[in-house]
């Protein structure tokens, strides 16, 4: 059975290619988040295995919303999505509960190698 | 990857980012003291930033790059932003704008970025003063703050020195680092860590780093588990801090993606886009199943007779057809938000260029129209608010003068009538003189030199002719003479029209009446001789018999009295010249009353045949033609029709 995905972001260009990469590499996307608190919303309904957790959103932020979903789950398996240049918060997210981080720009091999990472 | 087929997601996508941050910057001018706008800011441009690194922009990524860093610094300085600064973002967003459409044409070199300087210097005045590291923030007091290698626990020689280096491409190698101390401190209790953890965040940590684990792992496994986290070139476990010698540099490689590739995951939305053109090549086939429905109805009435279920399965496709045109065109319909959206950034820095001070409202955002008029709809609605800063509103002393609010208004508004959609634009600035006008007007010859005043009608067709301009001076924002005649032909070439309202000293408001769905609509068929004429019902008011109400005339003109109202008589007959092999109109001819805003006219025709839909299709008139006709269709017996123009006739 594939894994699970819950894919966040607010930009639904980033949401698409996050989709294709792992569509493509046989995951399945069960659900899509836009803003922070979107992402715990779906993370309860959905269970997913894996969350891709973009940090800059609208509402709650990425940072927030591992803190909410790692509250209610503490095994949440998240893998951060940033930019150069937000080391400080990745950091952040890394205490909040976050398990990886990849940056943009995304290169699909890198993307899936910290998928497998997170799901180790 | 390729990333072409992400291109225009790209494009859609930035632009409405790019969009809301034109509003944002125009609220935050408005109110610098909110903390909102410059969020919302940091968001958009932090966004585009990420899309444009992935798309491979790069000067796109850089620019937005030093504009979030400019805005963060603004953000956490907590000051509220100077005009300078507001005129600043302002600049950079347009430069933005304008990369973003040169980039997915594969001209992104193209792009202007001088501004990256100024914001750049901006950024280094706005600096606010230092403040804790991420890291010193959420981190515990750091052990290896005060080292104590002497004092190290070096207890039954399980105490094991590791020393990582992370590969030297790895990104944010502090977060990297960071995710290996917090594996470690899963396998064991770390003891010291150099350099200190608040240097990871340091633009100069190379990724090199060692720490103490005081662990019963096996090396190997210790090894594996740190290689695990990614990004690790080298790793080395000492057998314990009193040997420094390296037991073990095995290079074990990291694993690679081995994703099960099963069949692609479909993303679940309830939203997709859809290329624009799928929707146009849609519409237009549903256009050619409405005709063929026509013809379909034809027969099935010829042959009800012989087979009744024949009209059943006419009855049955008709319906379904109409749902499926619905649907289409409900696809099709977007808010005018779309196009309205840009214009509070275009009214103020119009306002800005001519020392006018306005507030600008707009009304009915949400109002729908279909993709293709919206679209046609945006370079009128330009003209007509150029026009409404610059000849409408007074400058500010000259309406202190007159006792009026230095600060004019503007109001664009958005209304749903009937089958149509009116946008307004409404000044309350000076109005038009129809005086000096009419005194122009009789000069170049357009109206006859005994008329006394003009009408709000004849003011607009003065108003409207090609050059004729009341500036005193041209301008660089309007009076250029190329103006209410371009707006108005755009308008009725979609079946629209254009109204004019103004009274001295109050203000003038021009309005807009478009059809809501340009493709098919319900029209009239009218026969004039042996020709079929279709009229949109959009502005047909009523139908009278001709002969059954009073006739007057009006201005020299034909003209019946209804309800109290003179209305002026149009015969088709004799505008189009239809005689000769015709047959003769019969004695009782049908009036076809056409209503657009305040003006009305009677169309005299032969005869009424049927209300049907008609799919529009485009028409190049050749040139001498009476300018009546707004387009063709296809009837259902596969003769076309011409349509007409009730904005020509009335």
């Amino acid at each position: 059975m594939s894994h699970t995905v819950l894919v966040c972001d607010d930009a639904i260009f980033m949401r698409t290619m996050i989709s294709d990469i792992l569509g493509q590499a046989g995951f399945e996307v069960v659900g899509e988040a836009e803003t922070g608190t979107q992402a715990v919303e779906k993370y309860r309904q959905l269970k997913p295995d894996l969350v891709t957790m973009d940090i800059v959103m609208p509402d709650m932020g990425g940072i927030d919303a591992v803190r909410e979903i790692v509250k209610q789950d503490p095994d949440a398996k998240i893998l951060m999505c940033s930019a150069m240049g937000q080391q400080a918060l990745v950091v952040e997210a890394i205490q909040a509960g976050a398990k990886d981080f990849v940056v943009k720009p995304f290169q699909p091999s890198r993307v899936l190698e910290a998928v497998q990472r997170v799901l180790g | 990857m390729d990333l072409s087929q992400y291109a225009e997601l790209f494009l859609a996508e930035s632009r409405e980012h790019l969009s809301a941050c034109n509003q944002l910057l125009l609220e935050w001018e408005r109110r610098p003291g909110g903390t909102e706008p410059v969020a919302g800011l940091f968001r958009a441009v932090h966004t585009v930033k990420g899309m444009a690194a992935t798309m491979g922009y790069g000067r796109i990524a850089d620019l937005s790059h030093r504009l979030e860093n400019l805005l963060d610094q603004v953000r956490r300085g907590g000051k509220t932003p100077t005009q300078e600064i507001i005129q600043l973002l302002f600049r950079a967003i347009d430069a933005l704008e304008k990369a973003v459409e040169l980039a997915v044409t594969g001209r992104e070199r193209e792009a202007d970025l001088s501004v990256i300087e100024a914001i750049d210097q901006a950024a280094v005045q706005s600096r606010p003063a230092a403040q804790p590291s991420a890291l010193a923030r959420h981190l515990p007091p750091e052990p290896a703050e005060a080292p104590t290698p002497a004092a190290a626990p070096v207890s039954s020689g399980r105490t094991r020195l590791v020393q990582v280096m992370l590969r030297p491409e790895a990104p944010l190698k502090g977060a990297r680092a960071m995710l290996v101390v917090k594996k470690a401190e899963r396998i064991g209790a770390i003891q010291r860590i150099q350099p200190p953890m608040a240097a990871f965040e340091s633009d100069d940590f190379d990724g090199r780093f060692e720490f103490e684990l005081e662990t019963t792992a096996d090396p190997a496994d210790l090894e594996k588990a740190i290689r695990a986290v990614g990004d690790v070139e080298r790793v080395v476990v000492g057998a314990n801090t009193a040997d420094e010698s390296l037991v073990t540099t095995a290079e074990i490689p990291v694993t690679g993606p081995a994703g099960p590739v099963i069949g692609a995951g479909a993303a679940r939305s309830r939203h997709i886009r859809v290329d624009l053109r799928r929707l146009d090549t849609l519409m237009d086939l549903i256009g050619e199943l409405v005709t063929e429905r026509g013809r379909l109805n034809e027969l099935a009435a010829r042959w009800v007779g012989k087979d009744p279920d024949i009209d059943e399965v006419a009855i049955q496709i008709s319906r379904l057809s109409a749902d499926l045109q619905n649907e289409i065109i409900q696809a099709r319909m977007t808010p005018v938000w779309q196009v309205f959206d840009r214009f509070p950034r275009l009214v103020r820095d119009v306002a800005r260029e001519l020392d006018k001070q306005v507030a600008f409202r707009v009304e009915g955002k949400e109002i729908e129209l279909d993709r293709e008029i919206l679209d046609e709809l945006g370079d009128p609605l330009v003209h007509l608010l150029r026009n409404a800063v610059d000849h409408g509103i007074e400058p500010p002393a000259e309406r202190k003068k007159r006792k009026k609010d230095p600060e004019g208004e503007i109001v664009l508004a958005a209304v749903r009538e009937r089958s149509s959609v009116a946008i307004s634009i409404s000044d309350d600035g000076r109005g038009i003189d129809r005086a000096q006008i009419l005194e122009k007007a009789k000069r170049e010859g357009v109206v006859g030199p005994h008329v006394e005043a003009l009408s709000d009608d004849q003011l607009l067709r003065v108003l409207a002719r090609p050059g004729f301009s009341t500036a005193e001076a041209v301008t660089n924002v309007s009076g250029r003479g190329v103006g209410i005649d371009v707006a108005m032909t755009r308008i009725r070439a979609l079946g629209g029209s254009i109204e004019i309202r103004t009274e001295v000293g109050k203000g003038t408001s021009f309005i807009l009446r478009l059809p809501v769905t340009l493709a098919i609509v319900r029209a009239l068929i009218a026969a004039v001789g042996q020709e079929r004429y279709a009229l949109p019902l959009t502005y047909v008011a009523e139908t009278v018999e001709f002969g059954t109400t009073p006739l007057t005339t009006m201005e020299g003109k034909d003209a019946i009295v209804l309800r109290d109202r003179v209305v002026p008589l149009v015969d088709l007959r004799k505008l189009l010249g239809t005689n000769g092999g015709a047959p003769a109109p019969p004695p009782r001819r049908p009036v076809i009353v056409l209503e657009m805003g305040e003006r009305r006219a009677g169309l005299v025709v032969d005869g009424m045949l049927s209300q049907q839909e008609i799919v529009v299709k485009g028409f190049d008139a050749p040139a001498g033609t009476l300018p009546v006709f707004s387009g063709a269709t296809i009837m259902g017996d596969g003769v076309p029709a011409l349509i007409l123009d009730a904005a020509g006739l009335v």
